[in-house]
């Protein structure tokens, strides 16, 4: 059997461990889609593959079992959802015929955010496909995470980049009660930023993560929304080498300084990474470069809006596996 | 009535008797306050706070608080000096029904700082008499806690006066145990009436006591605490069922008080 | 008398009505929500037809403009009381509001100005100053049951308002705006019309008494509420504060006396010296305010306290519906009063 694996690849199908057999990888950008491109799915899986879909931890479908000849037939099949669910939302593939172009960067994950959960602070799902749009397609490895909020169910600290969608809290005194809700919770269930002071609240600006708990807690509406920001965390991964989670880069950023950011990081990829890697992950290319030739490369140009903070430094922990365990 | 009934009036402070540690009695210009025993008044003292306290005692022209210090108000006011001055506003609740006393036999069983709002009362029987038999039975947690010793002292020289303290102590030659207990070893007479003022625990214990001996709950008069922050009616704090603390009580006929569930 | 409005007719009324008072009425906040993305409907200044949410209702009561959440009794400088009572001079205040919401105020007076031998000034001002505007309700929401408390009408009102497709219909029951209303409306024939009926019918419980205190749906409430109040905040009847000192950080010779609003619903409402405290267990509290609005309050002041807005069972986080339980307080009671 004659195969052209790396072509294959660049198309979004892996190789399977059955021989001949591949399997097909379905984007699905913020992991927000459509229920009728279920059918789609489905439809493929029952047809081509073996009649079962995978869901990736990068929020994709993986549809397997698929006979390396039948990709032209999964083409036709999935130009429709790429059609609607890709170029439909403005990503530039001028040939939904042609399957997924390049196999990166990865699929941007996200939560479900403010769509439906209470405590997201930000349309997760909207960004992360603002971030296709942006830069899809490309050929840089990156991995972003959408989180609504700083409960970061999205897992945003293991990827490349991860973006948390914040709030500023906003205190009127004047419909304050006093009853202590929000600084309880606060210290329980948040960074204890807030403090009883003469029957009011005093917010600790340093230490409060713009997670909107206090919002949601008040029950008079003394606490409201403000404004919504974006923490922006670097550097996270998983792997063989050096697994670690991402550390915080910026906070209180704006929308446009995060894309404008995201862009940067692409361009820094670029410059800086192993070339004689197949690819490197973010993390790994600031150990070498150091934090400060990434700070300053990253930030060129970007109007990172008045609320900003950025990361001093940063001192990556990080984790590797143990090579002394003893198994015995 | 279009006067500010939260304003209150400015009075200075004739003399101060230190109690206990905690506790201070506070002689204080009366200001044309006219009070009835049993009924309160709401202390202030600004930027501090207000809190309600009984009428420990008065005269023409003078009111006697007795305060043990708990927190910030009550704190400020047991650091008082004679000649410094603070703010009242009152008297307010109802007060003891003493027509209900009158050439009775009486019991009173008092816990603690409970004692404060019926000791003007029994100054007045020790002084002119007016109940056939007085017996009082009062409790303190700890000796070092007990206010009025002269005048418990004074008091034995009419009166049945027993004293209780919950946690014994080598030096104290006296009862230790509930005060609520002692109401077992009095004999009660036909029509006896009975005032009852302390802790709500130690408030259902009397009582109950009380009625099992025979007094009859009509006849059983018990001085309710609730946190209040208005003393008038307003605020709702001390609010049970359709009743207020502060304007229907603190004073409560004992068959209309175990009918209040908090 | 009744008037016809144009969109235009009534802005410029309002305009001039502007000129003398302050106007509140039902607002949208756009993204003030709790949730991101949502809008609070909330009492506001309003000074023009088109902010008026003449559809929506609001998550607060109007209470709060007669009755604010902290207002200041006294400033203390030195050792002085100063009294901050509502300024004479100070516009009157005309309010937009349902017919729930006026029959809501008549339950505020009846505490703050009636019971016991005083009255509370602070109150008595802002309501002298208040007139009240009705909003006819063209729809019954979700969780109203004004009818079933009998605050669906109300004849308590200066002026009766109904808005239409960008009309207003006013009929004018207080003489005072009678000229006002003349000079920009077209005279018409307006009939007031009430909510005859909601989505939810509550069967009042008669009589309740302490036999439903043992009963175990308070220990089921118990499990699912969190004490965090805001069925009492959000309540156009309830009226409990606090009174509170504090000295200004900045200058501690200074400082005020103030009172906040607070819940019988939410830890410390009766803590007292010593630790001893009442009703810590929430299905208590529960039950303590449930036979407020439906038994004590009426005991008392011979009103059914609760008038059916619904408020407590949109803003509880919890899915604990009054109406709900006044239903079951009915068939309790029914089913104690048959053993
Ligand atoms: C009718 C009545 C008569 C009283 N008479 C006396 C008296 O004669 N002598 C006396 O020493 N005390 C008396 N008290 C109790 C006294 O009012 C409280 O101890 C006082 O309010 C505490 O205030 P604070 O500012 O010192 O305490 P805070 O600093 O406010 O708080 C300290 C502790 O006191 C509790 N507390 C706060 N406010 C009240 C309140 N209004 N009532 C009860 N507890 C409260 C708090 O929950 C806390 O546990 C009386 C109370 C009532 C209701
Ligand atoms: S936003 Fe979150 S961290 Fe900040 S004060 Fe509110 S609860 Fe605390
Ligand atoms: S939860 Fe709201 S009302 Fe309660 S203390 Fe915090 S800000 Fe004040
Ligand atoms: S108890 Fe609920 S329904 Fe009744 S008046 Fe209050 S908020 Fe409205
Ligand atoms: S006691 Fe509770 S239910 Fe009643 S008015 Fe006060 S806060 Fe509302
Ligand atoms: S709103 Fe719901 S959860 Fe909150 S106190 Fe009221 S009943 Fe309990
Ligand atoms: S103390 Fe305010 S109502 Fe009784």
């Amino acid at each position: 059997m004659s195969l052209n694996t790396k072509a294959i690849a660049k198309n979004a199908y892996f190789i399977s461990k059955h021989r001949g057999r591949v399997t097909a990888r379905v984007r699905v950008p913020g992991g927000h889609l459509e229920a009728r491109h279920l059918e789609i799915i489905k439809e493929i899986a029952e047809r081509c593959g073996n009649g079962t879909v995978h869901l990736t931890a990068r929020q994709a479908f993986a549809i397997p079992g698929i006979p390396a000849e039948k990709i032209p037939e999964v083409r036709k099949l999935l130009a429709p959802y790429i059609r609607e669910a890709e170029v439909g939302m403005g990503v530039n593939l001028p040939d939904p015929e042609g399957g997924f172009p390049v196999p990166l960067p990865p699929n941007v994950l996200a939560c479900i955010g403010s769509r439906d959960c209470v405590f997201g602070n930000i349309d997760t799902a909207e960004l992360a496909q603002k971030i296709e749009r942006t830069f899809y397609p490309g050929s840089t490895l990156l991995k972003i995470g959408v989180a609504g909020c700083a409960n970061d169910c999205a897992k945003v600290h293991m990827q490349d980049v991860g973006i948390i969608g914040m709030v500023e809290p906003l205190y009127d005194p004047a419909r304050c009660i006093g009853c202590e809700a929000c600084v309880k919770n606060c210290r329980r269930a948040a960074s204890g930023a807030l403090r009883a002071e003469n029957y009011k609240v005093a917010r600790d600006d340093l230490r409060c993560l713009g997670c909107g708990e206090c919002v949601l807690k008040c029950p008079t509406g003394a606490w409201s929304r403000g404004a919504k920001y974006y923490r922006l965390v670097i550097g996270g991964r998983t792997g063989r080498k050096h697994p670690r989670a991402a550390r915080t880069f910026l906070e209180w950023a704006g929308e446009e300084a995060v894309i404008q950011v995201i862009a940067n990081i692409l361009a820094y990829i670029e410059k800086h990474r192993d070339k004689t890697l197949p690819k490197e992950h973010l993390g790994y290319i600031i150990d070498r470069t150091g934090y400060g030739v990434f700070k300053q490369e990253v930030l060129a140009g970007v109007n990172l809006g008045p609320r900003a903070k950025v990361a001093k430094y940063i001192n990556f922990g990080g984790y590797a596996y143990d090579k002394g365990v003893q198994l015995t | 009535m279009n006067a500010n009934p939260y304003l209150p009036v400015k009075v200075k402070v004739l003399e101060v008797g230190k109690q206990t540690e905690n506790v201070a009695t506070l002689k204080i210009e009366s200001q044309g306050l006219n009070p009835a025993p049993g009924q309160f008044v709401e202390v202030s003292i600004p930027k501090v706070g207000e809190c309600p306290v009984s009428i420990s005692d008065f005269g023409s022209d003078f009111l006697e608080l007795t305060v043990r210090k708990v927190g910030r108000v009550t704190g400020a006011l047991n650091a008082l000096r004679a000649g410094d001055s603070l703010f009242v506003r009152g008297p307010y609740g109802n007060g003891f029904p003493l027509e209900n006393f009158d050439r009775r036999h009486v019991v009173m069983v008092l816990g603690g700082i409970g004692l404060a709002p019926v000791k003007g009362i029994i100054n007045r029987y020790y002084l002119n008499g007016g109940v056939n038999r007085l017996d009082l039975l009062v409790g303190f947690r700890t000796p070092q806690e007990i206010i009025f010793r002269a005048e418990l002292a004074r008091w034995r020289e009419k009166f049945n006066v027993v004293v209780a303290v919950e946690q014994d102590d080598p030096g104290w030659p006296g009862r230790v145990g509930l005060v609520s207990d002692l109401v077992k070893e009095i004999s009660v007479e036909r029509e006896a009436a009975a005032v009852v003022v302390g802790p709500p625990l130690m408030i259902k214990a009397a009582a109950e006591e009380l009625s099992g001996r025979g007094v009859a709950k009509e006849n059983i008069w018990v001085s309710l605490e609730r946190r209040m922050s208005c003393g008038i009616g307003k605020c709702g704090h001390c609010r049970i069922n359709d009743r207020y603390v502060c304007l229907d009580g603190p004073v409560f006929n004992y068959r209309q008080a175990e009918g209040l569930v908090d | 008398m009744g008037y016809l409005f144009s969109a235009d007719a009534f802005n410029s009324l309002l305009a001039e009505l502007k000129t003398r008072y302050k106007i509140f009425a039902p607002k949208i906040y756009r993204g003030k929500g709790r949730t991101a993305g949502t809008d609070l409907v909330a009492y506001g200044e309003a000074g023009e037809l088109a902010e008026i949410a003449f559809d929506r209702k609001t998550a607060f009561s109007p209470k709060e403009i007669i009755f604010p959440v902290n207002q200041t009794m006294f400033y203390f400088t030195k050792e002085e009381f100063q009294e901050n009572l509502p300024p004479k001079e100070d516009k009157d205040m005309i309010i937009f509001l349902r017919a729930c919401d006026i029959n809501g105020i008549e339950r505020m007076d009846a505490i703050l100005l009636q019971n016991g031998p005083y009255r509370d000034v602070y109150y008595e001002k802002l309501r002298g100053k208040a007139r009240f505007f009705l909003i006819a309700c063209d729809q019954s929401w979700e969780s109203c049951f004004c009818v079933s408390t009998g605050s669906n009408r109300t004849e308590n009102y200066s002026v009766y308002v109904r808005e239409e497709n960008g009309q207003v219909f006013c009929l004018v029951k207080d003489r005072d705006f009678e000229e006002i209303f003349s000079k920009y409306g077209r005279p018409a024939d307006v009939e007031p019309r009430f909510i005859e009926e909601n989505k939810i019918r509550v069967r009042l419980p008669e009589e309740i008494d302490q036999r439903v205190f043992g009963h175990k749906l308070w220990e089921e409430y118990a499990a699912r509420c969190s004490a965090c109040g805001r069925c009492t905040v959000c309540c156009p009847t309830c009226t409990c504060f606090t009174i509170q000192d504090i000295f200004y950080r900045d200058n501690p010779d200074c400082g005020e006396r103030r009172r906040v609003w607070a819940s019988c619903l939410i830890d410390g409402f009766t803590d007292m010296a010593a630790g001893v405290s009442f009703r810590a267990g929430y299905g208590e509290r529960l039950r303590f305010r449930a036979m407020h609005k439906a038994a004590d309050f009426k005991k008392r002041f011979g009103l059914f306290m609760c008038v059916g807005c619904g408020r407590c069972d949109d803003a509880c986080p919890e899915y604990i519906s009054f109406s709900k339980c006044l239903n079951r307080l009915s068939e309790i009671m029914g089913e104690v009063g048959q053993r």
